[in-house]
């Protein structure tokens, strides 16, 4: 950015190249790359995991000795809103000096920055948003995606839930982009599976009290309720289901899957909740252990949460990709672009026309004593315990 | 050195203070020099106030206000003409200058005539969206601007009878009620783009394309932002103009009445109902410019914009300014708005610091920054 006096910084430079004398000669040069997530506010959580995941990533590139460049994280909150996203997207795309960008969970947000993107040349991938409109809403060859969106999760989720000789569902998604478009795939995959949706409630994303919507559920007395959103709604429909007294099977979504679900819940009330997740779970990751020993030995202080290997994975690549090419933006969206098979810890990516990621595994996963387990490791998969109504 | 000459090296030398000032705080990046430069600002404004500096620069002011006036224009575009080419640093200083407007608006209403609103985004929202909705249709932008103005009145116009019939906190959890009101219509209204939000075509006015860099030789290329800085800063002009008139006028006089005592401007004739009509509807009026404006820069707008937290913001602005204040309104939107951005650097922790900010000056400085002062009947008169 041009804004000091470039004379003031050059002498400056010119100084410390004095002092500092020789040593500094060979130094790599310095590449900057940015991360953006919804570092405050109600989904914190899982934009900090992503943050430190990322920094991961660009920490364990500096250590290597074979990199040809030194890079250096700027990470910005996006408050999970589409102003303060626009915002800082600005920030990020008009400063040159920035190559590439891992950017997005929140898929209102994503979906008003990536024009900025295009119009400032920036390529970036999302790590979380699971919109289809992000990358499908547009051409915008800047744009890219390394985890699924919620049209396979449903997919899988809706196949899922029939064989569990489930018959009868009442939905209950949030009204932002992300609850609905739940609403939508899961009810066409669910209506193609045999299943019957006795109603839908659709719910503003902050509301506290869900007395109406869940009373009238209760009437309808279905088999499973579905919630469509994120964990702070998630805790509060799950805890008012059991005062109402609904017994009824809880799936959730990606959204909720979160340690900080379970820990608003309670470990009894979450027990048998099911939701489903893009790619695999870290240990079943074709890179897992690596991340979680890595990010283990890092020392950051929060968990990576769901989304933490996918952002990793988006930084990855986005510095093998600057490696390779350079430190340009022009090159590097090209690069992003041929990206076919190209290995990373959340298995092979490819890149289709619209830069989504194709190979998209879905994992299904149920709590167990207070656990996120993975569907087929659980004693619910082995019959020895059930899930509700079953 | 005659006093008249003194006074006026007084202004053209805090213009220039502060327009560095302004270029300093928004170009440094590291927290440390960002804190450094913050205390350093409080200590020399402590500091000036212990030894009557303050003061004397405040009398010199109010005594040559024309020339003030147009000291701070000069130094506002000073900041913008260099920036001209640092996209980020312009929209946040056209976003300062519509929040400005905006809390300009919120001002009429309740630091002049106390009349309470708390739905202040809503009203910027109703801006925001009849830009995202009139900006495809043949209507001229510039008259878009004012439409949101006159759109937000009207939609004000729907809480007109429950703002008279109640006072103090009722009103309040009345103005409240609205903007949670707009927001979920928003959320569930598709044809407005439901929670997902809208996207908005830029200002384009006879041909000049607002969303263009503007290329003026090889080597210097103007930020496309420029023209919107450009713009809202006009509309600051104007809107401040408007302020100080009716600030000035019986109308103004009425307002302060209103607020002060309804019982004892009622008994003199005063029409406390059409004043706090008029003071509702032109607040609003002023919040849906900016907002139109806003929307048109942002290029994509959505309901989670228009929180309540949000009206909140434009609250607090008006109180650390100083209610009823516009040099505190400016000051204060500057803060606001460019405190948190600024303190991204230590993320998570930001929203910490900054709400330390703000409670330590409201608990020190009750009254505001810049508390507005003692009405002055004739400018510069020395009573």
């Amino acid at each position: 950015m041009n804004i000091l006096r470039k004379s003031t910084v050059s002498a400056i430079a010119l100084t410390m190249a004095l002092t500092v004398g020789a040593g500094i000669a060979d130094a790599k040069d310095k590449v900057k790359v940015a991360f953006i997530g919804p570092l405050t506010g109600g989904v914190s959580a899982i934009g900090v995991g992503g943050r430190n995941s990322a920094e991961l990533a660009v920490q364990l590139r500096n250590a290597d000795p074979d990199a040809k460049y030194e890079y250096e994280l700027v990470a910005m909150d996006s408050e999970c809103k589409p102003n303060v996203g626009v915002q800082v997207a600005t920030k990020v795309a008009a400063d040159r000096s920035i190559i590439g960008l891992v950017g997005h969970y929140c898929s209102a947000v994503a979906m008003g920055a990536v024009d900025i993107y295009h119009k400032f040349n920036l390529p970036m991938s999302v790590w979380g948003a699971v919109l289809p409109d992000v990358t499908y809403g547009n051409d915008y060859k800047e744009i890219h995606r390394v985890n699924g969106t919620m049209i396979n999760q449903n997919d899988v989720a809706a196949k899922f839930m029939a064989e569990q000789g489930y018959k009868t569902w009442v939905i209950i998604h949030d009204t932002t982009d992300y609850g609905k478009g739940h609403n939508k795939y899961f009810s066409e995959y669910l209506t193609q599976n045999g299943g019957e949706i006795l109603a839908d409630f659709g719910v503003p994303a902050d509301q506290q009290d869900f007395t109406a919507e869940l009373t009238k559920a209760k009437q309808l007395n279905p088999d499973v309720i579905y919630f469509g959103g994120l964990v702070p709604l998630g805790v509060r429909v799950r805890s008012q289901m059991e005062k109402l007294g609904i017994s009824a099977q809880f799936q959730g979504v990606s959204g909720i899957k979160s340690d900080a679900f379970i820990e608003g819940v309670g470990t009894e009330l979450s027990e048998g909740v099911v939701s489903f997740l893009e790619g695999a779970p870290v240990d079943k990751l074709p890179g897992g252990q690596y991340f979680t020993e890595k990010y283990k030995a890092a020392g950051f202080a929060e968990d990576e949460e769901a989304y933490g290997p996918f952002a990793f994975a988006a930084m990855s690549l986005i510095l093998d990709g600057i490696e390779e090419v350079g430190p340009n933006r022009k090159k590097l969206t090209k690069y992003l672009g041929d990206i076919q098979g190209h290995d990373s810890i959340v298995g092979k990516i490819s890149f289709d026309d619209h830069g989504q990621n194709t190979v998209a595994a879905i994992t299904k996963y149920v709590v167990q004593d207070g656990k996120w387990v993975v569907w087929e490791d659980s004693e619910y998969a082995t019959g020895a315990r059930k899930l509700a109504g079953k | 050195m005659t006093q008249s000459l003194k006074d006026k090296l007084v202004i053209i030398l805090l213009a220039a203070v502060i327009a560095a000032f302004s270029i300093t705080f928004i170009a440094i990046e590291e927290q440390v020099e960002i804190f450094a430069l913050l205390v350093f600002a409080a200590a020399l404004v402590l500091g000036g106030a212990k030894l009557g500096i303050t003061a004397s620069i405040a009398q010199s002011l109010a005594r040559n206000e024309r020339l003030m006036n147009f000291a701070f224009i000069a130094a506002t575009i000073a900041v913008v003409f260099w920036f001209r080419e640092d996209h980020f640093p312009l929209l946040m200083i056209a976003t300062v200058l519509l929040y400005v407007i905006a809390c300009c608006g919120l001002n009429i209403q309740f630091g002049f005539t106390g009349v309470v609103n708390f739905a202040g985004a809503a009203f910027f929202g109703v801006g925001c969206y009849t830009a995202a909705v009139l900006g495809d249709t043949s209507v001229p932008l510039l008259l878009v601007i004012l439409l949101g103005g006159i759109i937000a009145a009207i939609v004000g116009s729907v809480l007109i009878i429950p703002v008279l019939r109640t006072r103090g906190h009722y009103a309040a959890v009345v103005t409240i009620a609205f903007g949670l009101l707009f927001r979920t219509f928003l959320e569930v209204n598709d044809t407005l783009g439901g929670p997902q939000g809208l996207g908005v075509s830029g200002m384009n006015l006879f041909g000049w394309d607002f969303n263009n860099n503007i290329e003026i030789s090889e080597n210097l290329e103007i930020s496309f932002y420029m023209n919107y800085v450009v713009l809202a800063l006009i509309m600051v002009v104007l809107t401040f103009v408007l302020m100080r008139r009716i600030e000035r006028s019986w109308i103004g006089l009425n307002f302060d009445a209103v607020r002060l005592d309804e019982t004892a401007a009622a008994c003199f004739g005063i029409n406390i109902k059409r004043w706090k009509i008029v003071a509702f509807t032109l607040g609003n009026f002023l919040a849906g410019t900016a907002g139109a404006l806003y929307a048109m820069m942002l290029g994509f707008i959505a309901p989670s914009n228009f929180a309540f937290s949000d009206s909140l913001i434009l609250v607090s602005i008006v109180l650390l300014g100083g209610m009823g204040s516009l040099w505190g309104t400016i000051l204060a939107a500057g803060l606001v708005v460019l405190l948190p951005e600024k303190l991204q650097v230590i993320q998570e922790y930001r929203f910490l610091i900054y709400a330390v900010v703000m409670i330590l000056i409201l608990l020190f400085r009750p009254q505001g920054i810049l508390p507005r002062g003692l009405r002055a009947y004739i400018p510069g008169w020395r009573g």
